[in-house]
């Protein structure tokens, strides 16, 4: 079998076949198979979770495989570790380049490597003057934008004489301009042989720069072929899942109507911060009002910003009509809005916490649970409350919070946030990264708080969500946003469209 | 292109600035000072502080500490001292305060760089272990008795009035500043204490390469004990403690990063001149050398917190700088030629 | 499936039982070496010497369980003492007043460290250790404008001073194990009782989730540096009344003691977990341990860093090898096949 294999890869330079990979009980990538040929540029699309990176990180040797085999240039090879990548030809210049800062150009470009200095430095010259680019050498790299940062990756690939350069989203970060100078880079390289994989989450960029073109969902590659043969519409088709129309058997619940004639609860005007600006948004009482978008529209940016935990730049924040725009976290919870991180492990738990401590974390900054000692019995009631409720799957009050699985770890997060009587939340991605049954449970909360009239601002990149929940749906892109959906306007295909940039749908007028 | 390579070690320049003003500003109250013997005896009264500062320098490259170089620096005068007095041969004593000094450095590197401990809470254990072994082997008592030979050699100078001890010890700086930054090995130090997660992405062994900085630093406090028991002659049960926080405070007036993967040896060598030379400048300056302390916390504190605010409103502006980027080239579409 | 969770209570639990045992072993040893240790008297003055450790540990555990580290409470230490004696004798202060002077002198050289620590986001370590050289020259610059020889010390303070370290409740309780306790137990209701509390953990466990919960996390950690600045002072006082003179080098080398002491009664290095308990178990292991080895083994007490020392290295050690994954796989294969036979055997 492996024989076969081998000899299906003979003429690509990469060759993945059927790789699997799981974290704990989460399986990521479900037999994944590439190939990339020299002169060939991959485009891997795909959305959040969908384990691109993770499939990144196994042809770099920074994870292992659990099944599946990888060959390069036809011959079977084993990456336990990025030395052992790199031995092979294999660079890949990440999203956020890891580059020395303190350390100069060159030094970023040639360290590790034992041949002398100025032999070196000649062929990095040389290397330059072939691609036509110029950088100074003698500059330090925190002083180079993220796009010079790129190029300094690139070229560190390239001395490694890097047969296989694979790009993480290398426009995430870029000017205009500076995608025109890196596109043409990538055509240069292109025409030199080498093999690039290049993972992007913008269409546009699929048609511009590549050839070949691979789409990746819930751990399988969806669809994939040479990019001549396929229109915009067939991707975007191939980036939902194929029982998109499950929800209609499974009967959604009807929708409430909501009162548009009322005070809106939270309304932004022309908001403005670091990653967004220009947001104009009303949300009514006991609305769900979807946002959707791909990560790094600027959503998650809004939302912290809103929540205090970043500097406004220009515009209001009115909640109730009260002006709440830059106060301070406590005060902006206080206030009566509550926020649900995305990052549930960096901004949300507290792991090695218990579940009442997490629970109740966002209650003690007022007097509810005691003026100075803390009244554990109303503690214990509360979180009591909240786990009946919700079901979640706990041992006891006193678990850590780190060993629960992740659909209640997210269960917990959102009941310290509504623990604080919110009028408005916040929640972003609330089902990234769990299991069908807690995607269940936490849609039902969802409902529940809309039918106690609290508004949700429910932050999404997963369209289905957003047309199974939403009242109304707005999408973000480049940090504006580009387009309004109402009731049955809101569907997938255009959800996806506005989200990846590809048609702009005219901003509903009124809002 | 040669005043690039200055900016580029602005950090340094900016600590042998402060040097020359520290001595002008001396010299401006109190002439005597400027006169050559007591400029050098500045110098050479810094050995002892330079080696253990170099050494230290390893510790913070890589983004970790050593706290156990004062005794290391002790229990190894110790051993040394003590076997000269009964007539030991110089090279015999020399190799096993180095091994000495290795052994401990390897120690301090497997808990800190494979065991995972803070570096600072494990180097403070061997501190204590080595400076109760440090009683166990004089007995409690002063090592004395030294022969004159070896005490007489810390007072052999060489042009300008600098001991052969400083000399060697300035060679040394230069040569292990060259290796640091024109060998593919030496550059790790840096690498692993500057991004840790890209050092290992471009196959750099980080382990390995923590547990070296540790022997390092290690031996160069054994020299620096050899060199201690030297110069002054006797070994008491309490030589060398504190000398960690001076090393320390060394590097960061040597424009050291506690952060990990700035600076370079030649600034820990001109941090340790200025931290040797305070408590004399202050005598010369009629003060009483009561301040030492409170001036070094002072000098200590300012520049941390100085470097620190830099650095956060960097990483601050960065990232804003990243997000600004985003909605600009959204911008900058909107504003372009339709497609 | 039971197995996975993880009730901190109990691993706490089981933990201090461990400091209890060794606690008690201690005893059993040092006693049946030397029945003389055993006495009242003795085993109560010795308390005298080790008291300071013990009250500073109680309020480092707070600073390191919001994963800083203090190491400049030592030299805060010997500042308190200077001050009360400098202000006593040169400015003529009433005893009490001078005391109420250096603790808010403490306070303040804490709140400073604090401040950098916190809002500037400097190294706890570098700052302290910054902050140690700092107070310990300050003291050696208030002992200047003393007419007294620092190296002599001020001494001939009033009775009523004394008498916090003469003063024995019962006529056997030395009152300063009633301050001690005192503190203690002020310590475990701030730290496991308030909300106060409740908000260093959280800070400890992860600053990001804490800020996003409202909490004000950098107050709270400067805040927790101010309170062991002022346990320091305090440590102070008692030292100076015991000693009956103010020096101005008090607690040199009591900082290895105090960081042994907090770690090993249970704290995480990381921050997050720690309990007052644990430390105050572990603060009298270390007490009882330099009083017990030079009485039974004729140990002189310099040697007494190498037992500290080791047993600092051994529970980080250990510590790391318990939670390192493959050892926590290898034990947990372990139980479980522990496990299946008897399942067999059923």
């Amino acid at each position: 079998m492996s024989t076969e294999q081998a000899s299906t890869s003979a003429g690509q330079l990469l060759s993945v076949q059927n790789i699997r990979k799981s974290f704990g009980l989460n399986a990521v990538l479900k037999g994944i198979s590439l190939d990339v040929a020299p002169g060939e540029i991959l485009a891997l699309v795909g959305g959040n979770g969908a384990g691109k990176s993770t499939l990144m990180k196994i042809i770099m040797g920074i994870y292992t495989q659990d099944g599946g085999d990888i060959y390069i240039k036809g011959e079977h090879v084993v990456l336990n570790k990025p030395a052992q990548a790199l031995a092979k030809g294999i660079y890949m210049v990440p999203q956020e380049p890891l580059l020395f800062p303190n350390m100069t150009v060159e030094e970023n470009i040639t360290i590790g490597f034992s041949q002398n200095k100025a032999e070196l430095h000649r062929e990095l010259v040389a290397t330059m003057d072939e691609i036509g680019w110029h950088l100074n050498l003698t500059r330090r790299a925190s002083s180079l934008s993220i796009a010079e940062q790129q190029l300094v990756e690139i070229l560190r690939g390239l001395l490694r004489h890097a047969q296989i350069l694979i790009l993480d989203e290398p426009t995430s970060a870029l000017t205009f301009d500076e995608v025109e100078s890196l596109f043409k880079c990538v055509r240069d390289l292109q025409s030199k042989g080498i093999g690039i994989i290049y993972i992007t989450h913008r269409l546009t960029e699929v048609f511009e720069l590549a050839t070949h073109v691979a789409i990746m969902r819930d751990g399988i590659i969806a669809v994939k072929g040479a990019v001549s043969g396929f229109t915009r519409e067939d991707l975007v088709r191939g980036l939902l899942p194929p029982d998109m129309d499950a929800c209609k058997d499974g009967g959604c619940p009807v929708p409430t109507a909501v009162d548009y004639t009322k005070a809106p609860v939270l309304e932004l005007q022309n908001f403005g911060g670091y990653g967004f600006s220009g947001i104009n948004l009303k949300i009514y009482p006991g609305e769900i009002l979807g946002m959707a978008g791909v990560v790094g529209a600027g959503r998650t940016e809004l939302a912290t910003t809103i929540f205090g935990m970043d500097k406004v730049l220009g515009g209001k924040v009115l909640l109730n009509g009260r002006d709440i725009t830059g106060l301070k976290t406590r005060a902006v919870i206080q206030a009566g809005l509550n926020y649900v991180p995305e990052d549930r492990h960096l901004n949300g738990l507290f792991k090695i916490s218990d579940v009442a401590c997490n629970t109740s974390s966002a209650l003690l900054g007022d007097g509810s649970l005691g003026k100075f000692l803390l009244n554990r019995k109303k503690e214990q009631t509360l979180t009591q409350r909240y786990v009946d409720d919700f079901r979640t799957k706990i041992t006891g009050q006193e678990q850590a919070v780190g060993s629960l699985s992740g659909g209640n770890q997210q269960k917990v997060v959102i009941a310290r946030s509504l623990s604080t009587s919110p009028r408005v939340i916040i929640l972003d991605e609330p089902t990234r990264g769990i299991d069908a049954a807690a995607r269940g449970d936490v849609y039902r909360i969802i409902h529940q708080l809309r039918d106690q009239g609290v508004s949700i601002l429910l932050i999404s990149s997963d369209m289905e969500e957003i047309v199974e929940l939403a009242d109304r749906a707005v999408t973000v892109f480049q940090g504006r946003v580009n387009g309004e959906f109402k009731g049955a306007d809101i569907n997938q295909d255009r959800l996806m469209a506005a989200a990846f940039g590809v048609s702009e749908e005219k901003v509903a007028s009124g809002s | 292109m040669s005043f690039l390579k200055k900016i580029a070690k602005a950090r340094e320049l900016s600590s042998f600035l402060f040097l020359v003003a520290l001595f002008l500003i001396v010299g401006l109250i109190n002439p005597a000072f400027l006169s050559g013997t007591s400029i050098s005896a500045c110098f050479n009264t810094s050995v002892v502080y330079t080696l253990i500062a170099v050494g230290m320098a390893f510790a913070i490259f890589i983004g970790e500490i050593d706290v156990s170089v004062g005794s290391n620096l002790g229990f190894v005068a110790t051993v040394v001292g003590s076997l000269l007095r009964d007539g030991a041969n110089w090279a015999f004593a020399f190799t096993v305060g180095i091994l000495i000094g290795a052994i401990i450095g390897l120690i301090n590197g497997w808990g800190v760089a494979i065991m995972k401990i803070p570096s600072l809470i494990f180097t403070l254990g061997t501190n204590g272990v080595l400076r109760g072994m440090m009683y166990i082997y004089a007995g409690g008592a002063w090592v004395e008795n030294l022969p004159k030979s070896f005490k007489d050699f810390s007072s052999v100078t060489l042009i300008g009035g600098f001991t052969v001890y400083y000399c060697c010890a300035v060679l040394l700086v230069v040569g292990v500043h060259c290796l640091l930054t024109r060998t593919r090995r030496g550059r790790y130090f840096i690498a692993v204490g500057d991004n840790a997660g890209g050092a290992t992405l471009v196959g750099i062994p980080a382990t390995q390469t923590k547990v070296w900085a540790y022997v390092i630093c290690g031996v160069l406090s054994a020299v620096a004990g050899i060199i201690f028991c030297s110069r002054i002659g006797f070994v008491t049960s309490t030589s060398g403690s504190g000398y960690e926080m001076k090393a320390v405070a060394a590097c960061v007036l040597g424009g050291i990063s506690l952060t990990g993967g700035v600076g370079s040896v030649i600034g820990a060598a001109i941090g340790a001149v200025i931290m040797a030379s305070i408590s004399y400048l202050l005598v010369f300056m009629g003060f009483s050398s009561n301040y030492d302390n409170a001036i070094t916390g002072i000098i200590l504190i300012t520049i941390v917190v100085a470097d620190a605010l830099m650095q956060r409103r960097n990483a601050v502006r960065n990232c804003h700088d990243r997000l600004a980027a985003r909605t600009a080239e959204s911008a900058a579409v909107k504003g372009g030629a339709p497609q | 499936m039971s197995r996975l969770k993880l009730p901190g209570k109990k691993v706490s639990f089981t933990w201090n039982m461990f400091l209890v045992l060794l606690l008690v072993l201690e005893f059993v040893i040092f006693s049946s070496v030397n029945p003389k240790f055993l006495r009242p008297a003795l085993l109560f003055n010795s308390i005298n010497d080790f008291i300071s450790i013990c009250i500073m540990s109680l309020f480092v555990t707070l600073v390191m369980i919001t994963g800083g580290i203090d190491i400049q409470v030592a030299s805060i230490v010997g500042l308190t003492s200077i001050t009360i004696g400098v202000a006593w004798q040169d400015f003529g202060l009433n005893i009490w007043a001078a005391v109420a002077v250096a603790v808010l002198l403490a306070a303040l050289c804490g709140a400073l460290s604090g401040f950098f620590i916190a809002y500037c986001g400097v190294q706890a370590m570098v700052v302290t250790l910054g902050g140690s050289f700092l107070y310990a020259g300050l003291a050696l610059l208030i002992s200047t404008l003393s007419s007294t020889e620092s190296y002599q010390g001020i001494s001939g303070f009033p009775d009523s001073f004394k008498w916090i370290a003469q003063y024995k409740v019962f006529g056997v309780i030395p009152f300063q194990i009633v301050l001690y306790l005192i503190l203690a137990v002020l310590a475990w209701v701030l730290l496991h009782k308030s909300k106060y509390g409740r908000r260093i953990f959280l800070v400890g466990v992860n600053q990001q989730a804490a800020e996003y919960s409202g909490v004000n996390s950098r107050w709270v950690i400067m805040s927790t540096y101010i309170l062991s600045a002022v346990s320091a002072s305090i440590a102070g006082t008692i030292l100076t009344a015991y000693l009956g003179t103010a020096k101005s080098d008090l607690g040199n080398g009591m900082t290895m003691n105090i960081i042994t002491a907090v770690v090993l009664g249970g704290t995480l290095s990381t921050g997050g977990k720690g309990s007052i308990l644990g430390t105050t178990l572990a603060a009298v292991i270390i007490g009882i341990l330099r009083f017990g080895m030079p009485l039974c083994f004729k140990i002189n007490t310099q040697y007494l860093d190498i037992p500290i020392g080791v047993l600092l290295i051994v529970v980080v050690v250990g510590r790391s090898l318990a939670s390192n994954p493959a050892m926590v796989a290898r034990l947990a294969r372990l139980k479980q096949n522990r496990n299946v036979p008897k399942a067999v055997v059923k």
